[in-house]
C-alpha cells in the first residue's frame, strides 16, 4: 500500500496555495513512491480521501502569528488542540482520527504534518510571499525524506 | 459602564466569525453583533478573465459550497450568451445540485445541527460535537452518514468530473452526458438516499419532536423573527433548488413578489454598516428600516426555512407529506421560529433524494444532446440558484470578447445576514443577564445564527468542530479586561 501525500489549501488565495503548489511539485518529481492529491477540501469530507492508507503526509498553511513567514514546522496530529491558533485545514484532525477509529475505518496510522507559516492567506488572485515561495523546497525535501525513512522501514519487513 | 464580550471564532461553523456582545451597565446586553472577515480582492481578480472561467474560478473560492457557485456561474453564462442548454443538460444539472444539497444538508444536520439538537444545547461541551451525536444515536447510523456522502460524492465525480470543483458547466448546457451503462448507479444511490431521508426525518421526530424541552427551544420567543422570506419556486409554486422564479412571501404568508432571478437588482438592494464587511441585503420594495422585523422592515431570509415558508409546498410525494406535517405542528404558515430550519433542512434533504430519483429514472438524463453552441455576442448575465444555506446570485457583466469587466456576487450568507444579526442580538438580550456568560449561555447563542448555516468558508476550509473559541471582555475604552479561552 502506498503512502498518502495531501497538499491542503486553495490555489487561488495568496500563501493559503502553498499546501496545493508543493503537492504539484511533489507529483512532477516523485516517481510513484506516494500517492499525491491536492485538494480545497476540508473537514469530514477529507475522511474519504485518507480512508484507505496506512501513512498519510499533510501539507498545509499554518497562521499562528508567532512563527516569521516561510518557517516550516512539523506537527503531531494528535498534539493540534494544544497548538494555538492552528490552521483551521485540520483543526479538527483528532477529531477525525477518533471517528474513524470508533467507526472501525481503515485510517492512517501514522501522520505527519508537513506545515508551512504564511503571512497572506486572504487575498484572492495574490501570488505566494516570498518567504513562502522560497520554504517550497524544503517542504518537499521534507516530504521525501519521511518517504524515504518510510520506505527503508518496509523493506526488512518484505 | 459597558463591557465587550467577543466570541471569536464562532464554533463549530464552516469558515471563521466573530460574536461582540456589548454589556450595559446592569450586566444585560446592550447590543450584540456578528462579524465575518473579509475575502479581499476577488472582483478585481476576477476582471479581465474569461467569463467561461468563472464556474471553475468562483467554485474555487469556496471549499465549502463549490458546486453551487459552479451552477449560479453556468447558469449565468446561459444568461451572458443569452442561449438555452437542452433540456437534458438541465436534468443532469439538477440532478448533480440535488446530490450536492443533499450531501451538504446531511453534513450540517449530523455535524453541525445534531450537537445542538440530538445531544442537547446544554450537554457538556465536550458532548456537543460529532461524537456525541454518534454516542447517542449509534455508531451504526454514522456508517450510514459517512457511507451516504461518499456514495454522492462518487455519483457527482462520475457526472461532473471532479466531486470538489466541478468542472462541467459551459455556457448552453454541459461538458459530457451521462453514459448509459452508468444510469443504474444513480437509480441505485437515488433509492437508497430516499430511505436516507425517511431515516434522518424520522430521527428529528424521534429525539428532537418528542422531547418537549427541545421544542420549547425551537418554539421560544428569542428565536422567532417575523420576517419576509425569499426561495425558487417552480410553476406550482414547489420548492426548486436549480430553476424558477424568486417568490417572496410577507410576515403574514401573503405572496408579496415574483420574480425572474435576472431582475433581482429591482428588488434586492445591499446595506452598508460600518462595523461589518457584509453587505446587509433587504428588499428595496420594502426599504431599508434597521435592524428590526416585521411588514415595514425590509429585512428578508433566504435558506431551508425561508423557502418552505416562500413555497406552497414541495414537488415530490414523501417530502410533501413532511412539509404538511411541519406546519400542522408548528402552527401554520410562515413558521417564523429560526430553530426550526434545522427541521426544515432534513424536508428538503428528502425532497433532493426523491428529485434525484425521479432525474436517475429519467430516459433523457442519459441523452447525448447535452450543449446549444452560443451564438449571440455576450454583454451581461445574471443566474440565480437556491445553495444549500439560501438563493444565491452571480452577475457578469464583459466586453464583446466576453471577458469579465464586472463581477458580482450576491452569497446566501449576505442575503441572511440582517437576519443573522437580529437573532444573535435577540437571542443575546434573552439568555445573558447579571453579566453572567457561561460556555452553556455561550453556546445558545451560537445556536441562533448556526442554524442558517452562515458560510464564509469563502476564506477557509475549517473543519468545524475544533476551532478555539476566545471570550474577550473589554472595558469602555476597548481595554481588554478579561480573556476566556476555551478549546
Amino acid at each position: 500500500m502506498k503512502p498518502l501525500v495531501v497538499g491542503l489549501g486553495n490555489d487561488l488565495l495568496g500563501d493559503d496555495a502553498v499546501g496545493i503548489l508543493a503537492a504539484q511539485k511533489l507529483a512532477r518529481e516523485l516517481s510513484g513512491e506516494a500517492d499525491v492529491i491536492e485538494t480545497s477540501l476540508h473537514g469530514l469530507a477529507l475522511l474519504d480521501l485518507f480512508v484507505g492508507h496506512n501513512r498519510l503526509i499533510i501539507i498545509d498553511a499554518i497562521s499562528t502569528g508567532e512563527l516569521s513567514p516561510g518557517t516550516v514546522i512539523e506537527l503531531n496530529p494528535r498534539n493540534l488542540r494544544a497548538i494555538p491558533g492552528p490552521s483551521p485545514h485540520y483543526t479538527g484532525l483528532p477529531e477525525l482520527i477518533t471517528i474513524a477509529s470508533q467507526l472501525q475505518l481503515e485510517f492512517p496510522e501514522e501522520i505527519k504534518i508537513i506545515a508551512v507559516e504564511v503571512a497572506y492567506p486572504h487575498t484572492v488572485g495574490r501570488k505566494l510571499s516570498d518567504p513562502v515561495a522560497s520554504a517550497l523546497g524544503e517542504v518537499v525535501r521534507r516530504v521525501k525524506e519521511h518517504l524515504r525513512r518510510w520506505e527503508e522501514e518496509e523493506v526488512p519487513a518484505a | 459602564m459597558s463591557r465587550k464580550i467577543t466570541i471569536d471564532p464562532i464554533t463549530r461553523l464552516e469558515g471563521h466569525g466573530k460574536i461582540d456582545i456589548f454589556l450595559n451597565d446592569e450586566g444585560g446586553v446592550d447590543r450584540a453583533y456578528f462579524q465575518v472577515p473579509e475575502l479581499r480582492g476577488f472582483e478585481r481578480f476576477a476582471q479581465g478573465r474569461p467569463a467561461e472561467d468563472m464556474p471553475q474560478i468562483t467554485s474555487r473560492i469556496c471549499g465549502v459550497c463549490p458546486t453551487a457557485h459552479h451552477m449560479a456561474a453556468s447558469k449565468t453564462l446561459d444568461d451572458l450568451y443569452k442561449v438555452e442548454p437542452p433540456s437534458a443538460a438541465k436534468k443532469v444539472r439538477e440532478l448533480v445540485y440535488d446530490m450536492f444539497t443533499m450531501e451538504d444538508h446531511a453534513l450540517h444536520f449530523f455535524y453541525l445541527a445534531g450537537p445542538d439538537f440530538v445531544v442537547g444545547p446544554k450537554a457538556p461541551k465536550a458532548e456537543r460535537n460529532i461524537l456525541g451525536v454518534l454516542g447517542k444515536v449509534g455508531l451504526e447510523v454514522g456508517k450510514q452518514v459517512i457511507g451516504m456522502r461518499r456514495q454522492l460524492r462518487e455519483l457527482m465525480t462520475l457526472a461532473s468530473g471532479k466531486a470538489i470543483h466541478p468542472a462541467f458547466g459551459l455556457p448552453g448546457g454541459i461538458s459530457k452526458p451521462i453514459a448509459k451503462e452508468d444510469q443504474q448507479k444513480f437509480i441505485d444511490v437515488a433509492k437508497h438516499a430516499v430511505e436516507f431521508g425517511q431515516f434522518s426525518l424520522k430521527l428529528f421526530n424521534d429525539i428532537v419532536l418528542q422531547n418537549q424541552e427541545y421544542v420549547d427551544y425551537i418554539t421560544s420567543e428569542m428565536y422567532t423573527h417575523k420576517t419576509y422570506y425569499m426561495g425558487l419556486v417552480d410553476e406550482n409554486n414547489k420548492i426548486n433548488f436549480y430553476d424558477g422564479l424568486l417568490r417572496v412571501v410577507k410576515p403574514d404568508g401573503e405572496e408579496f413578489l415574483k420574480f425572474p432571478g435576472n431582475e433581482y437588482l429591482a428588488h434586492v438592494a445591499e446595506h452598508v454598516e460600518p462595523w461589518s464587511y457584509v453587505r446587509f441585503s433587504y428588499l428595496k420594495d420594502v426599504g431599508w428600516e434597521g435592524f428590526k422585523d416585521g411588514p415595514e422592515s425590509g429585512v428578508f431570509a433566504v435558506a431551508p426555512l425561508a423557502r418552505l415558508n416562500a413555497a406552497d409546498g414541495m414537488a415530490t410525494p414523501l417530502a410533501q407529506e413532511a412539509y404538511e406535517q411541519f406546519f400542522d405542528t408548528l402552527g401554520g404558515k410562515p413558521v417564523h421560529y429560526t430553530l426550526a430550519t434545522s427541521w426544515a433542512r432534513l424536508i428538503e434533504l428528502l425532497y433532493a433524494a426523491e428529485r434525484m430519483q425521479e432525474l436517475a429514472n429519467d430516459p433523457e438524463i442519459v441523452s447525448p444532446e447535452v450543449h446549444t453552441i452560443p451564438k449571440e455576442v455576450p454583454v451581461e448575465g445574471i443566474g440565480v440558484v437556491e445553495a444549500p444555506r439560501g438563493t444565491l446570485f452571480h452577475h457578469y457583466k464583459t466586453d464583446e470578447r466576453g471577458l469579465i469587466t464586472q463581477a458580482n456576487l450576491i452569497v446566501a450568507t449576505q442575503n441572511n445576514a440582517a437576519r443573522i444579526a437580529l437573532s444573535v442580538d435577540k437571542a443575546a438580550k434573552g439568555l445573558i443577564s447579571n453579566g453572567k456568560v457561561d460556555d452553556g449561555i455561550l453556546n445558545m447563542v451560537e445556536m441562533a445564527f448556526r442554524a442558517y448555516d452562515p458560510c464564509h468558508g469563502c476564506a477557509s476550509h475549517a473543519l468545524p468542530g475544533q476551532m478555539p473559541l476566545v471570550v474577550r471582555v473589554y472595558d469602555p475604552d476597548y481595554k481588554l479586561t478579561q480573556e476566556i479561552r476555551r478549546n
